[in-house]
């Protein structure tokens, strides 16, 4: 029991220091705060059940990029055709270009919502491009292969490269 | 600029607007099953009720009323059933009501007492559903013997006196009937509702461990 309780503290403790990994999952597979909230409660649950089987073989911010995304994934194709409001995300988006210009917030929030349209795979691959992930830790997290992965995300480079100069 | 590359320069600044959970609400999540148990017992009630309402319209055909009608009992069965229908929709509401309180609840201190109430809620269901049903049953008994004793066209009356003894062992006969009834009713609810009454308890104690920490 005392074991059990010790693992649980080192659980906590560590989700709560890294917590901002989900939270930029949740906001790039969720529409609104409340279903925020829900796959945000999700992935902790899918990370403490996954837990055991952790160990600290890797790093656990690297573990939990590929449990959390695992489960923005498998979520977000279950309700896949689901309600999607295509409005400006005005209650999402908080990207701030402080030294620039509106012209330029404007373009980042085109971008922001141009990746939130992509598909489930395609976002998780660019989430972790923007999270500075070097291809060989995209391909472990996803379980692509290195190759692969690079191919993907030239395509998605080119698909978003439209979206700012049509 | 290559728009993705000004995202990527810009990531890191929206960790400032993301929001935080505290590690007591982490704690909460990892034993949040509360709120998944409470939804079951809200539909189980919802089942075991349109279940009812079925075997009332299919049991209750027009032979029943007849037969009810001659024992001077129609009226007051009808009443049975209203009151029976409302009290169970009355605890209905509650259940869905404990359902959203307990999924909206914030605190773990919270989240405890709203498992008290709902194991209160079903139990106090539970014990209705039980004293209704014996009060009912014992009411019937009496109103058909006592319609009955006064309706009764015999020939020979003398064959169906009753003596203190006879009575002693009718009562006695209808008692343990019910008894046994009552009992069998208790068992499946002990049943259906006793295992997710179990793991609200143990829920709760989980919290109750975490709110000692």
């Amino acid at each position: 029991m005392i074991v059990e309780k010790e693992l649980e503290h080192q659980f906590v403790s560590k989700l709560e220091r890294h917590q901002n990994i989900a939270h930029k999952i949740c906001r790039l597979y969720t529409h609104d705060r409340e279903s925020h909230n829900d796959l945000f409660q999700e992935i902790t649950i899918q990370l403490w059940k996954a837990y055991p089987k952790f160990r600290g073989e890797a790093k656990f911010s690297t573990w939990m990029y590929r449990v959390a995304l695992n489960t923005a994934i498998t979520l977000y194709r279950k309700k896949k055709r689901g309600i999607r409001t295509q409005d400006f995300d005005t209650v999402h988006f908080k990207i701030k270009a402080e030294d620039y210009d509106d012209e330029t917030e404007q373009q980042l929030g085109l971008m922001y919502n141009a990746i939130k349209e992509l598909n489930d795979i395609e976002k998780a691959l660019v989430f972790l491009y923007l999270e500075d992930k070097n291809y060989k830790e995209i391909s472990e997290t996803l379980g692509i292969s290195e190759v692969n992965a690079r191919v993907k995300m030239n395509r998605i480079k080119t698909k978003l490269k439209s979206v700012l100069n049509p | 600029m290559d728009g993705l590359e000004l995202l990527k320069k810009n990531w890191k600044s929206q960790e400032a607007t993301l929001p935080q959970v505290s590690y007591d609400e982490i704690y909460k999540m990892i034993w949040k099953r509360s709120s998944s148990i409470v939804k079951w017992i809200f539909i189980i009630s919802i089942c075991e009720f349109l279940i009812g309402v079925l075997f009332n319209l299919v049991a209750a055909d027009e032979e029943y009323w007849n037969s009810l009608e001659q024992l001077d009992l129609k009226e007051i069965t009808m009443w049975v059933y209203g009151i029976n229908y409302l009290i169970t929709i009355y605890f209905m509401f509650k259940f869905y009501m404990n359902y959203r309180k307990i999924n909206s609840t914030s605190s773990a201190k919270k989240l405890m007492q709203d498992i008290m109430r709902t194991r209160k809620t079903v139990k106090s269901y539970i014990l209705y559903v039980l004293i209704g049903t014996a009060v009912t049953a014992l009411a019937y008994a009496y109103l058909i013997i006592y319609h009955h004793i006064e309706d009764a066209q015999v020939a020979d009356s003398s064959a169906y006196v009753f003596d203190a003894l006879d009575w002693l062992k009718f009562t006695g006969i209808i008692v343990v009937a019910l008894g046994a009834f009552i009992g069998v009713l208790w068992l499946f609810y002990r049943l259906i509702y006793g295992i997710l009454l179990k793991r609200l308890k143990k829920n709760y104690t989980q919290l109750e461990n975490l709110d000692c920490d």
